[in-house]
């Protein structure tokens, strides 16, 4: 689903690359955790899987679509179907949850179609948003203020913003980088099962080794913009072997 | 119908005829600055060391402040006569105020702990002062000086408005002689000097011992337009001439209906205003809109703010004729040009984060402004909104002069008959107006979490 084929990027023309010559492949509902020291170009190679950051060298194919050169109308469509989910505060907190929900689904919708769903919401529309946050645990708090929720389900917000993406990939740049540990696991072992389960293409990357050894599929380490090592997980073995699920 | 306006009068002999009513004005923002920070800064240091009584002064500073600028003049043309003079009194009564009360706020709010430190030494005031507050405040100090000289420059035209002398004496002459072409270039020539005193302002605060130049302009004015000591005795004679206040019953009646009239102008202008600011103002963010149009836009912005209410009025009078109409419109349009500045601040200043994870849903640019950009900058606009609401409240008060209704109509009416105890009255009635509007405005955005905006 996501392919990244000798990637490089560099933030300057005499800036050494934050990415040299990456390769990584993430398939439908697989899950791969992105570790590696900060600065090691985890969070270049998310926004460049976006269209965010352009590539020096290299290419990247979302669900065969190559992202380097995409513009306006048709980088706006492959992202209508590409989540990000970031640290945390990328909420708005002034508006519900539901509308903060139902932001996912802007890449879709036309200007008209925004600006009538924040004065007047379907029906339709505000069971979307329920369901997605059903999917994340949180259905109750549909009509609560952003502001008004804790660190944790303001990040489960976020997961169900981007599940009403309908998502072929979602990137997630240490989700639980601001969360406790106990809540951080939780939040893990939703988004992996998320993917799992709708056969979503998860790329992650986190502080946490021995999370990412326990809830994914793949464990790739980046160290200064290369890929050091990218193995499978017990849990994939255990899963090939039909021990766990 | 604006186009009776085009071209302005440019010969020669007019510009040079020019040169004393522009030196005029200068002169008068000049010494009305001068005396205001002669006598504000030392108020302020006495709010800021919470003297004795500063309750006291805050109090007194903040109900002279609650009277118009233009209304100051009025009295000002009674008691002292008609000329530059009555300007500076004018200015330098509405300046000291705004300065004293301002800089009081600041030396309040300064940091606590080198202040202490001083106090412990025993220090007295003026050493408190001058080795604490002010060093310690100067760059907002700075910023509001020169922001404050800028809507000086702004009153001395206003203020000439009604027999001050300077630019102001000399455009209502000219919208009175139906010379149109005269006025426009009376307009070009403030659009200049306030763009002028703005170019000032940048370096001032580079620079900021420019502020000395300052010193000698206003000597220089005071002592070529001395605040009449020479007919002292009249002016006490008319001052006391206004008390006690009065109004015949037939105006008690219409009091109410003046007040309507006053704070619908002010609701009627604010609203405009908001309005035509919201698309302009996503025009000129710098994260909305590409750098060449929010430069164009930004100076378009400059010079509708340059042009005061007033002066707007004067040339709407001509258009759409007089009328509560024509009062709002005026404050509709200097508005837009001071909160589309505002509003796109507020739109710069939204965190990244939120509006970058809406792009990031592939999001197109309008919904990215209304689902993220507005309700991230909510707070802040709607502050600026009502902090010029609270203006517009004093400026609807100004503009009645032109002929725009409400209790600035009737207060100048008063003064041109010589009616003195029913001006008074009126001056009364709008400072009550303005106080209570700015106690209400202050009241609520205290509660929403912001104290000040300079606006």
């Amino acid at each position: 689903m996501l392919e990244v084929r000798g990637v490089r990027v560099a933030y300057g023309p005499h800036a050494p690359p934050a990415l040299d010559g990456v390769s990584l492949d993430v398939a439908a509902g697989e899950c791969v955790a992105l570790v590696g020291p900060s600065g090691s170009g985890k969070t270049t190679l998310l926004r460049s899987i976006n269209g965010t950051v352009p590539l020096a060298a290299g290419s990247v194919r979302v669900d065969g679509v190559e992202v380097a050169g995409l513009r306006g109308r048709e980088l706006r469509r492959l992202r209508a179907r590409l989540a990000m989910i970031a640290q945390q505060h990328d909420l708005v907190d002034r508006l519900t949850v539901a509308q903060n929900v139902m932001a996912g689904a802007l890449g879709r919708w036309s200007t008209l179609h925004a600006l009538r769903f924040l004065v007047l919401p379907s029906a339709a529309e505000l069971a979307e948003a329920r369901a997605a946050l059903a999917s994340v645990g949180i259905a109750e708090k549909l009509r609560a203020r952003t502001s008004e929720l804790s660190g944790g389900q303001q990040q489960r917000v976020a997961i169900a913003r981007a599940l009403v993406q309908h998502p072929v990939a979602i990137l997630a740049d240490e989700p639980i980088a601001s969360v406790d540990p106990a809540l951080g696991e939780q939040i893990v072992a939703l988004l992996c099962d998320l993917a799992h389960e709708r056969r979503i293409a998860l790329l992650c990357s986190l502080h946490q080794p021995e999370l990412a050894r326990r809830y994914f599929d793949r464990v790739a380490e980046l160290v200064g913009g290369r890929v050091r090592s990218d193995r499978r997980t017990e849990r994939a073995s255990l899963v090939r072997r039909g021990y766990a699920g | 119908m604006i186009d009776t306006f085009f071209p302005p009068d440019l010969s020669p002999a007019y510009l040079r005829a020019l040169l004393v009513p522009v030196a005029q004005t200068i002169g008068m923002a000049s010494a009305g600055m001068l005396v205001a920070f002669a006598l504000g800064v030392p108020l302020a240091v006495l709010i800021g060391t919470r003297a004795p009584g500063h309750r006291f002064i805050i109090g007194a500073l903040s109900s002279l402040r609650a009277i118009p600028d233009l209304t100051l003049a009025i009295l000002a043309v009674v008691v002292v006569g008609l000329g530059p003079a009555a300007g500076i009194v004018a200015l330098a009564l509405f300046y000291t105020a705004m300065i004293g009360r301002v800089y009081g706020d600041l030396f309040l709010a300064a940091d606590g702990a080198p202040l202490e430190a001083l106090r412990a030494t025993g220090a007295p005031r003026a050493a408190i002062a001058a080795f604490g507050l002010i060093p310690l405040t100067q760059s907002d100090l700075l910023t509001f000086g020169t922001y404050a000289f800028e809507c000086a420059m702004r009153a001395s035209i206003v203020v000439g408005a009604v027999g001050g002398g300077g630019i102001g004496t000399e455009l209502v002459g000219a919208l009175n002689a139906l010379d149109y072409h005269r006025s426009l270039t009376l307009i070009l020539v403030l659009v200049v000097l306030v763009a002028a005193v703005d170019t000032f302002g940048i370096l001032a605060r580079r620079t900021p011992r420019l502020v000395l130049l300052l010193l000698p302009l206003g000597i220089v004015s005071l002592w070529l337009n001395p605040p009449v000591l020479f007919a002292f005795g009249h002016a006490i004679h008319t001052f006391a001439g206004m008390f006690p206040p009065q109004l015949r019953p037939a105006q008690i009646v219409s009091l109410p209906l003046l007040i309507a009239q006053t704070l619908a102008i002010a609701i009627g202008g604010t609203l405009l205003g908001a309005l035509l600011a919201f698309p302009v103002s996503l025009a000129a963010a710098r994260r909305l809109a590409p750098l060449g149009v929010v430069l164009a836009i930004r100076r378009a912005l400059d010079v509708v703010r340059a042009i005061p209410e007033l002066v707007f009025g004067l040339m709407l009078v001509v258009t759409v004729g007089i009328g509560p109409l024509a009062g709002a419109l005026a404050l509709g349009i200097h508005s837009a040009g001071v909160l589309g500045k505002l509003y796109a601040e507020s739109f710069e200043n939204v965190p990244r984060a939120p509006v970058d994870a809406l792009a990031a849903t592939g999001a197109r640019a309008l919904p990215i402004v209304a689902f993220g950009f507005v309700p991230l900058a909510l707070g802040p606009l709607v502050v600026h909104t009502l902090f010029r609401l609270e203006w517009n409240v004093r400026a609807a008060t100004v503009v009645g002069l032109i002929g725009a209704g409400g209790i600035g109509q009737a207060l100048f009416q008063a003064q041109q008959l010589f009616f003195y105890k029913q001006m008074l009255a009126y001056v009364l009635v709008t400072w009550a107006l303005v106080a209570l509007a700015d106690w209400l405005g202050e009241r609520l955005r205290l509660r929403l979490g912001w104290h000040f905006v300079a606006g």
